[in-house]
């Protein structure tokens, strides 16, 4: 699948929320379909530039009307629909088929028809005010079977999007790595912890896989060979790695700058880990730190500007800032035990990094200058926290309820949510950025 | 995304380099040396012939000691320094490498699993250069060792306590 129709994003969605009552037909484009838009109410819009939890609104999902059995129900799809949109953190959702006496009065309602004509499925969503039920979006939404969760996705996106001015992250994916004896494998899933598959099949070792900015190619380490750990790229469709640095040494902690076009990454070719910049293709190696500490595990801010990263100068880890051109060196974290596993939020105002408290490692954020530091996730031995698209999630391995698995925080206090890997052994999570909806 | 010539070609070559390094570990078929075609020693021939390429020397008899031989050697915690129990075992090594100048040998690098992936990655390079720079000092050839860190995915022990994590916090030495 290469292109996907929607309904041209935000800028629409937005100009046509100001043309009151405006219903309008939007191109279709690939196989994805959106043949209907109405938008309409300003609706309760906020957008928000912050990372981390708002107040969730109290939203009712109403049953689609449609086909209660078989394959890609409707029923199927209402459970999909609930646990996006409880997911979001944007709303709180009742069941409207399973009432709670303490379900709380919505504020809107979600609801519309499911339909499954041979190998295509059609749902057209809508999300209304509450009690007058006024239609703040109506939108059909048309594509293979074999991908109907992603159209339930997409509807919850664009739900998200219609009360906050931004897309939610349902239609996206978390690459991670699977423990099996001694090696660890790279899988997929998408994020509610659906299609999950391996991508890998070494019998090696696999680490810290990381996104491209447009969701497309996975950089990650891997032993692969025997010649140590070396950087590699994956297209998670096509699976054939290419070789990106297997120069003498650590070649770690590769991510892509949010241009796409250099990658940060760990190298020890000069004799000690150190933070280098490549180009896309691995090739021209700037070296931007120079300690005979451990320097390690960059992460870019979303400007591209700035890189956070791990050194252990002081004599232990802590995490540090600098130009992503190198200099301008300062120290982010204090008056915290080893930490390490820094993480920029998209919104750029937060990074997520892990601080050891006893035994074990717990989640905390920080604003970018370093203050403000608060504990996210605690609890269990929890790592490598990465951010979704929309900085109010993060991702992170924890061993919180036994094995390790994938566990999401929603930064608002509430107890993480496991996703679930089928009870695989599951690390090293990277929240993909936001698919391509096609244009 | 486009891949230049020069990458595929550096993927190929580390491809055939690792093909190469898997024959390379192959024992030999045979210790016997093959017949070498001898020269007539007494035939005078009027043509110029090239000096004869020096008769291959007999295979040396394989080296009896492998690289389990040599002692592993083991670390404090967040640490790459070499103690004295860890010269000890690193000096007998360095005897039984001088004593085998044919083995080559993987210095493997490891962590105990308190820590991140990422620093502890980079804190298993800096043990085994640590093994690999004292053997060096010694007079062990560097072009003997190849060095490659696990960080903490390959523990020897998969308990969680001190006694597992004092025994994964190592150097060890493996086949190359």
């Amino acid at each position: 699948m290469t292109t996907l129709g929607n309904a041209r994003g935000l800028s629409t969605a937005r100009s046509l929320r100001s043309l009151a009552g405006f219903v309008g037909v939007v191109a279709l484009a690939g196989s994805w379909a959106v043949a209907r838009v109405s938008a309409q109410g300003s609706g309760d819009v906020r957008i928000d530039v912050k990372s981390g939890a708002i107040a969730r609104l109290p939203l009712r999902c109403e049953a689609l009307q449609g086909p209660q059995s078989g394959n890609a129900s409707a029923r199927d799809a209402d459970g999909v629909l609930a646990n996006d949109l409880q997911a979001s953190a944007v709303f709180d959702v009742d069941r409207a088929w399973a009432p709670a006496a303490n379900d709380p009065q919505p504020q809107f309602v979600s609801g519309g028809r499911w339909s499954v004509e041979g190998s295509q499925v059609r749902l057209a969503g809508e999300l209304r005010d509450f009690p007058a039920r006024r239609p703040i979006l109506v939108r059909d939404y048309a594509g293979p079977a074999s991908e109907w969760r992603r159209l339930v996705h997409r509807f919850s996106d664009d739900c998200v999007q219609q009360i906050t001015g931004e897309r939610g992250v349902a239609d996206t994916r978390v690459a991670f790595v699977v423990r099996e004896g001694q090696n660890k494998e790279l899988w997929i899933m998408d994020a509610d912890g659906a299609n999950a598959h391996a991508l890998s099949a070494d019998k090696s070792i696999v680490q810290s896989p990381s996104w491209s900015p447009e969701g497309s190619l996975l950089l990650f380490t891997s032993w692969r060979g025997g010649n140590g750990p070396a950087i590699w790229v994956m297209s998670p469709e096509q699976r054939r790695p290419f070789l990106i640095s297997g120069r003498p040494g650590l070649n770690t902690s590769a991510c892509y700058s949010p241009d796409g076009q250099k990658i940060a990454c760990t190298l020890s070719q000069d004799g000690n880990a150190e933070v280098y910049v490549l180009d896309a293709r691995g090739g021209n190696a700037q070296r931007l730190t120079n300690h005979r500490s451990i320097d390690t595990a960059p992460a870019w801010s979303p400007t591209g500007r700035e890189l956070a990263f791990t050194s252990d100068r002081s004599g232990s880890p802590q995490i540090y800032l600098m130009d992503a051109v190198g200099g301008s060196i300062r120290r982010l974290t204090f008056d915290v035990d080893y930490t390490d596993s820094p993480s920029w939020s998209p919104k750029g105002d937060r990074i997520a990094f892990v601080t050891r408290v006893g035994g074990g490692f717990d989640v905390w954020t920080c604003r970018a200058d370093g203050t403000g530091a608060k504990p996210a996730v605690t609890g269990g031995n929890n790592e490598n926290p990465r951010w979704s698209a929309d900085g109010r999630h993060l991702v992170f391995a924890s061993n919180r309820d036994g094995g390790y698995g994938l566990w999401v925080t929603d930064l608002d206090g509430a107890l993480p949510r496991k996703l679930d890997t089928g009870g695989r052994r599951a690390m090293s999570p990277a929240w993909s950025p936001r698919r391509s909806t096609g244009s | 995304m486009k891949w230049s010539p020069r990458i595929i070609a550096l993927s190929l070559a580390v491809t055939l380099a690792i093909a190469g390094a898997g024959c390379a570990k192959k024992p030999p078929a045979t210790t016997q040396p093959p017949p070498a075609p001898t020269p007539a020693e007494t035939a005078p021939t009027p043509a110029p012939t090239p000096p004869p390429a020096p008769a291959p020397a007999p295979e040396p008899p394989k080296p009896a000691l492998t690289a389990a031989d040599l002692q592993v050697v083991y670390f404090g915690y967040d640490s790459f320094q070499l103690d004295d129990g860890a010269r000890a075992a690193l000096d007998a090594n360095a005897k039984l490498l001088r004593d085998n100048p044919n083995l080559s040998v993987s210095v493997d690098g490891h962590c105990d699993e308190r820590g991140t992936v990422e620093y502890n990655q980079a804190l298993g390079q800096k043990r085994a250069e640590a093994v690999q720079q004292y053997l060096s000092d010694q007079g062990i050839p560097s072009t003997r060792f190849r060095v490659i860190s696990y960080g903490k995915e390959r523990p020897a022990d998969e308990g969680h306590d001190e006694s597992a994590w004092s025994r994964n916090r190592r150097v060890e030495f493996t086949p190359r």
